[in-house]
Parts: C-alpha cells; sequence; structure tokens
C-alpha cells in the first residue's frame, strides 16, 4: 500500500473544497494551505518532491 | 466455519464487484462469499476489533474457511474469505424513492462517523453499498471499511455528492424525479452538472453554495492537478478533526432535504382504509386465498399503488416487491413501512413498460429486475390497462412476458366498459387496441398458463384470474 489514498479518485477540487468549507475545525488548516502556497510562490520554501515513497507510519506499512 | 465450494467461485462472480482492488464478492452454494486481499484482510481485522462489525446497520458477516483455491478473484492471491448474510432482493437507487435513497445517505454518515470514532473509515460513498432488507437500509460492503491514514480528506466526498446529495437536491428543491439521471448515469451527477440545474436563488439555500457552486468552481480550477493538491492538502495538515466535521455538516445537510408527494397522491393513498365496498373485499379475499394456499418464497406486486395486496400476500410469503411507476404512492408506502419496521415488503419505482436494464460495464454491473431473483408468485391487479392501453404494449407482449417469469399470477382484468378503461380510451381514436378484449385475454391468457380459477366481481367489469405457468 504505498500510494496515500484509496482506488477511489477523490477529486483536487473536492479535497481543496474540504479545508475551505470546514468551517471553525478548518480554519488553522486553510491557513496553513495559503501559507505554504505563499512561501512558495515567493521562492522561500521549495516545492517537496511528488510522494509516491511508503508514508512513514502509516499502519498499512508498520503491519 | 463454511467453506466455500471451490469449483463454482470463478464462476458465481458479481459482476457489479471489481472496483475495489482489495476484496470481491461471489456466490456459491446460494451464499454470498467476499474474497479479501492481504490489506483488505488487515482491515476486515481492524473493523472487528473496534466491535462495528456487530451493528445491526452492517449486513451479518462471518469468517469462511480461507479459500487459498479461490484462484483469479484477486490480483494476489487472497488472504481471507468472508461470507455475508443474503439479502432477499437487490435494488438500486434509481429504483428507491426519496426517502429510501436519504435513509440510506444517513446510515452512510452516521456509519462513517462510527468508523471515524474508532479511527477506521468508509473508502467510498457509493448508495450501491447499501440494500434494504423490506423498508430497512442494510450497509452491504464490509469491504469498505479501511484504517483511516493520517493527513487525508474524507476520499469519498466528491462520490458522495455525485451519487447522493445531488440526487436529493433534485428531487426536494426542484421536484425533479433523479431515477432517469441515476439510471443514466452510474457515477452520478457531476457537480458541474448540478450547478447548471440549479438557480441563482438556490444558492442560498443549506448546504447549496458549498457543496455544488463552490465545488464546481474548484472542480474546474484545479483539473489536472490531483497528484499537486493531494500533497498540498496533507502539508497543510488535513486533520481526523476537519473531516469529522466535514461529515458532520453534510448530514445536518443531508437531513434537512425533504419532498413530499403532491396533495392528489395523499388523497388517493388514504383511501386503503376506506375502501369498504363488496368488490374490495371480495378481491382482498381472492388474493389473500392464494397468497394463504402455500408459502410463497418471493412475492412480485406489480403496480402495487398503495401496497394493500402486497400488505394481504405477505401474510403468506417471505418476501414482497411491491413495484408501481408513480413514486408518489410508493413514498408513502416506504416511510408506513419504516414506522412499522417492516422488513418484508420492499417498495420501488419504476415504470414497468420500461424496466430497468443491465447497466455499467457490458451492461453487468446493475442487474435487469428479472434477473435479480425470479418470483414465485406475481400480482397484477389493476395494471394491464396501464401497460396495454398507456404504453400500447400488446396485450399478448404482456401475458408472454408474464409466463417467461415461470411463476403462478394473479392478474385483474378490467373490461373495456370499466370506467377506468373507458377514461385510458377515451382520449384515443376509435377502434384502436382491439386487443383489448376479455375474451381474447382470456384467449391468450389460457395459452400461456393454466388458469385454475376466475371470479368475475360483482360490478361487472372486473375479472380476476389465478393461473399457474404451463410445465414442459
Amino acid at each position: 500500500m504505498t500510494s496515500l489514498f484509496a482506488y477511489l479518485d477523490p477529486g483536487s477540487g473536492s479535497m481543496i473544497l474540504q479545508i475551505i468549507a470546514g468551517g471553525l475545525a478548518a480554519v488553522a488548516v486553510t491557513a496553513k494551505l495559503y501559507w505554504n502556497r505563499l512561501l512558495r510562490f515567493l521562492h522561500i520554501k521549495k516545492d517537496e518532491p511528488e510522494a509516491t515513497q511508503p508514508e512513514a507510519g502509516s499502519p498499512a506499512d508498520s503491519a | 466455519m463454511p467453506t466455500p465450494a471451490e469449483t463454482s467461485a470463478s464462476t458465481g462472480l458479481e459482476p457489479g464487484s471489481f472496483r475495489d482492488p482489495e476484496s470481491r464478492v461471489f456466490y456459491a452454494d446460494e451464499r454470498v462469499y467476499r474474497a479479501l486481499s492481504a490489506d483488505g484482510l488487515k482491515d476486515f481485522e481492524a473493523l472487528e476489533q473496534s466491535g462495528l462489525l456487530g451493528d445491526d446497520r452492517i449486513v451479518a458477516t462471518e469468517r469462511a474457511q480461507n479459500g487459498a483455491a479461490l484462484r483469479g478473484l484477486l490480483v494476489h492471491e487472497p488472504a481471507g474469505v468472508l461470507q455475508h448474510e443474503r439479502i432477499p432482493f437487490v435494488s438500486y437507487p434509481y429504483e428507491w424513492t426519496f426517502s429510501m435513497l436519504k435513509d440510506a445517505a444517513l446510515v452512510q454518515l452516521d456509519l462513517l462517523l462510527a468508523a471515524l470514532d474508532k479511527d477506521l473509515v468508509l473508502k467510498d460513498s457509493t448508495p450501491y453499498n447499501v440494500q434494504f432488507r423490506g423498508a430497512r437500509p442494510v450497509f452491504v460492503d464490509v469491504g469498505s471499511f479501511e484504517r483511516l491514514r493520517e493527513g487525508e480528506p474524507w476520499i469519498g466526498y466528491r462520490q458522495f455528492c455525485m451519487l447522493y446529495l445531488y440526487p436529493l437536491m433534485l428531487q426536494a428543491l426542484k421536484g425533479v424525479d433523479f431515477h432517469p439521471w441515476l439510471r443514466g448515469s452510474i457515477d452520478g451527477i457531476t457537480p458541474a452538472q448540478m450547478r447548471g440545474v440549479l438557480s441563482f436563488r438556490d444558492r442560498f439555500r443549506k448546504g447549496v453554495f458549498t457543496n455544488v457552486f463552490l465545488h464546481a468552481k474548484l472542480e474546474q480550477r484545479y483539473a489536472d492537478r490531483g497528484g499537486e493538491v493531494k500533497q498540498e492538502v496533507k502539508r497543510a495538515g488535513f486533520k481526523k478533526e476537519l473531516l469529522v466535521a466535514n461529515v458532520r455538516k453534510m448530514r445536518k445537510v443531508v437531513g434537512r432535504l425533504e419532498w413530499s408527494p403532491p396533495e392528489g397522491v395523499w388523497t388517493a393513498y388514504g383511501e386503503r382504509n376506506s375502501y369498504t365496498d363488496d368488490d374490495a373485499r371480495r378481491k382482498d379475499d381472492f388474493v389473500r386465498e392464494v397468497a394463504t394456499s402455500r408459502s410463497w418464497d418471493l412475492v412480485w406486486d406489480i403496480g402495487c399503488n398503495n401496497g394493500r395486496y402486497s400488505r394481504i400476500a405477505a401474510e403468506g410469503a417471505g418476501t414482497v416487491v411491491a413495484v408501481d411507476a408513480d413514486q408518489g404512492p410508493v413514498e408513502l408506502l416506504y416511510r408506513d413501512l419504516r414506522t412499522e419496521g417492516n422488513e418484508q415488503i420492499l417498495p420501488l419505482t419504476m415504470n414497468l413498460a420500461d424496466p430497468s436494464p443491465g447497466l455499467g460495464w457490458r451492461g453487468l454491473e446493475r442487474r435487469p429486475l428479472a434477473e435479480r431473483g425470479r418470483p414465485d408468485l406475481v400480482l397484477a391487479l389493476a395494471l394491464v390497462h396501464h401497460v396495454a392501453i398507456s404504453a400500447n404494449v400488446p396485450v399478448k407482449e404482456f401475458v408472454d412476458w408474464l409466463a417467461s417469469l415461470g411463476s403462478a399470477l394473479v392478474i385483474e382484468f378490467p373490461t373495456r366498459e370499466d370506467p377506468m378503461v373507458q377514461k385510458l380510451l377515451a382520449p384515443k381514436r376509435d377502434g384502436l387496441h382491439p386487443d383489448y378484449e376479455l375474451e381474447y385475454f382470456e384467449r391468450v391468457l389460457g395459452e400461456a398458463f393454466e388458469v385454475e380459477r376466475s371470479e368475475r366481481l360483482e360490478s361487472g367489469t372486473r375479472v380476476l384470474y389465478f393461473a399457474r405457468p404451463k410445465r414442459g
């Protein structure tokens, strides 16, 4: 089990929506999402490589 | 511990269960089994440990003997096999009424919340994972439970919108039946399609702006950026609390969606109890006598209307499938059956002149009505004139179709003089439907069936028949 998601394509717009629309619970996550984008836009932070490698600590791998 | 028969496993594959690579449903000896991959088995073990498996909203499931012989079911050798309780009759969302789809949606969401509480999640959100035992929704896809992985949003959110939320909104907000759309599209309604259907005013209704308009907009903007967004979401630290909050919000939105049949339907439905004339009593007796003459496993009541005869048939049957083309009375019947906790009568809405076909990949994923279980007895009461006159199906065609089911039959023939038949004939040219005559009907019925008994009701314009299929 190497990929993050299951067989179903969650849809990229649908994922972003869940962050924006999460209300109070989502404020911190939304802020972080756009903060990361800003840093990348200002070239302060580099893009991390596409992680198709195993997720560290995920139960699928440790089991 | 039950053992699936080795030889029949490959032939008994459920053709609608192949999308999830971790589990596959198959049939052997009239039983339902599920083969699990190694990962699927670990997920199942987590489900067992959570204690959720015993929940009565989830199909009864036990481990079956390891099916090492079941080669070819999954990419790798199956690591485990489960056996499921069999649902008496399979039905699909495009045959359910509004409240049935809504109740299935609520079961889906409630189980997801219960799963999240145990650090599990449902990997998809399709109504095809729910079946009805009578008026009770049962979640049948045990393979949908998996261990929650950190940083993961609600994977099934988009699918939930497309197959549950939008169809329900279509009915509740626009008064448009969702059935043709779900039947025409196995994946449901896309966010962009749903946006196209709604008006400016609709944006102000609860849940519409976010789940339809914003959703469609974001989908457009982020098209083809799947991998990138996946990383972004993860890095931003998507937490379980956020997932739970999103599911709770969705539950509120779905819970508020309401639809009710037009007033005329309520009036006609209510007449069930005040219907006391002699004809009705004799018709009741006729049906009851046949229904209780032996124990019928599966009865179809086609053209069930308010379910009066489905209820009588249920006195002598295992399961009754009550079908009507009009969603209204079936919706009201479902509500009553739900209140009663009825697990015997399954109400469905479908036009018998255009019944559910085989759909999906190779036309096999969703099966036609007759392939989901042949009835032992069919009730076709106050139906033949609608099929023959309104839908222009020749009388002989209809009788031959009934004979092809191979079941016993109770059929009512309203003669040309009957007021209802007159009403259907009125807009038509004189002399049309020459095959709609009592004598001709009796001839074709006698050719296809052995007629055991018949009775002309007091009013003289309605005749009842009990017939058995011809042998050989």
